[in-house]
């Protein structure tokens, strides 16, 4: 696993991608069906969520801690604000119509 | 502005390919990936999960390129993805956070699983530059043609994630992750061992030049498992 931006956070980090790592390949395969409405989708964000928080919360919380800190640190906290700012993406788009691109 | 395209076929489940995508760094040809963070991560209610990465990568400038243009050549780049494992979608946008007068080049990957069971991704990138002085159409040029020429790098190392993940399903093995990891691999059918990984569709094109598809159809065959091994030796370390 790659290195943390701040070397101090990279023993973090190692640890919190190993647990999130475990927890992710079961949450890319889940029992519920794709066709779920949203209350069975609601109950498995809820359920996916507290199997997150009860194996990795407590390393989670420390290496977001060290991360933000790093960050301020190196001043990338306003390059984030800025990005934040002037495209403000709350989800990736998805990809343009393919025939658009030839202009 | 510049424009590229490209789609690429696989045989694996989406599972598989949007693990492998996430956890792509570090491999054997991602030297230039000097760090990368996750500074935020959640669940939506309706179970999706979304996560913000920060990445530092280093490159180089072309020769051309005027003195004093940037300060370092290093970059930062957020990445933003959004899976969701029910419709099997995974969207993933990088952009470079400095150096966004030289250029800003975005990145929109998109994996989703076929009807027949195979995965589709396609892999969108725009350059603009705002730079001035002569050089901004000279610029997206440079940062098309590099994007171009490390596409098959970055490919290369995705793979090697993608066939160690693959094994990993097949055989008790260890990547460094906790043994919850492991303890979680079924037994997939051992008959797409030897079978075509990846198809290369008819998509790619290159909206700048307009000139035909450069890339043909082609089939690209698995990394024989034992050049897989040798390359992984030389970069898993115990521990």
């Amino acid at each position: 696993m790659s290195q943390s931006l701040s070397e101090e956070c990279t023993p973090l980090k190692r640890k919190y991608d190993a647990c999130f790592n475990a927890w992710f390949e079961g949450y890319l395969e889940p029992a519920v069906s794709a066709s779920a409405n949203s209350e069975q989708r609601a109950k498995f964000a809820q359920q996916k969520a507290a199997e997150f928080e009860s194996s990795c919360g407590k390393i989670w919380q420390e290496y977001r801690q060290c991360v933000q800190k790093a960050v301020k640190d190196k001043g990338l906290d306003v390059l984030l604000d800025q990005a934040r700012a002037e495209n403000p993406l709350k989800e990736p788009p998805p990809p343009p119509p393919l025939d658009k691109s030839r202009s | 502005m510049k424009f590229y395209s490209q789609s690429f076929l696989y045989d694996d489940p989406w599972s598989i390919v949007s693990l492998a995508y996430l956890l792509r760094y570090p491999n054997p040809y991602s030297s230039h990936i000097l760090s990368c963070d996750v500074i935020s991560r959640d669940i939506t209610p309706g179970g999706n999960l979304l996560t913000t990465r920060l990445i530092l990568k280093t490159g180089s400038l072309p020769r051309w390129a005027p003195k004093g243009m940037i300060s370092r050549a290093e970059s930062w780049v957020l990445e933003e993805s959004e899976v969701d494992p029910l419709g099997k979608v995974m969207r993933c946008t990088t952009k470079n956070l400095d150096h966004v007068k030289v250029m800003r080049v975005e990145e929109h990957i998109h994996i989703r699983q076929l009807e027949n069971g195979q995965t589709l991704q396609t892999t969108e990138a725009m350059f603009l530059s705002g730079f001035g002085w002569g050089l901004t159409k000279r610029i997206e040029n440079y940062g098309l043609a590099k994007f171009k020429a490390n596409l098959q790098r970055s490919r290369e190392g995705f793979f090697i994630i993608l066939d160690l993940i693959r094994q990993s399903r097949r055989q008790p093995m260890t990547m460094g992750a906790p043994s919850s990891f492991l303890a979680s691999h079924r037994a997939l059918n051992g008959s797409d061992a030897n079978a075509p990984a990846h198809h290369e569709l008819a998509t790619s094109r290159d909206s700048t030049i307009g000139n035909a598809p450069e890339d043909s159809p082609r089939t690209i065959a698995s990394t024989s498992r034992s050049s897989v091994w040798g390359k992984l030796k030389s970069w898993l370390r115990p521990g």
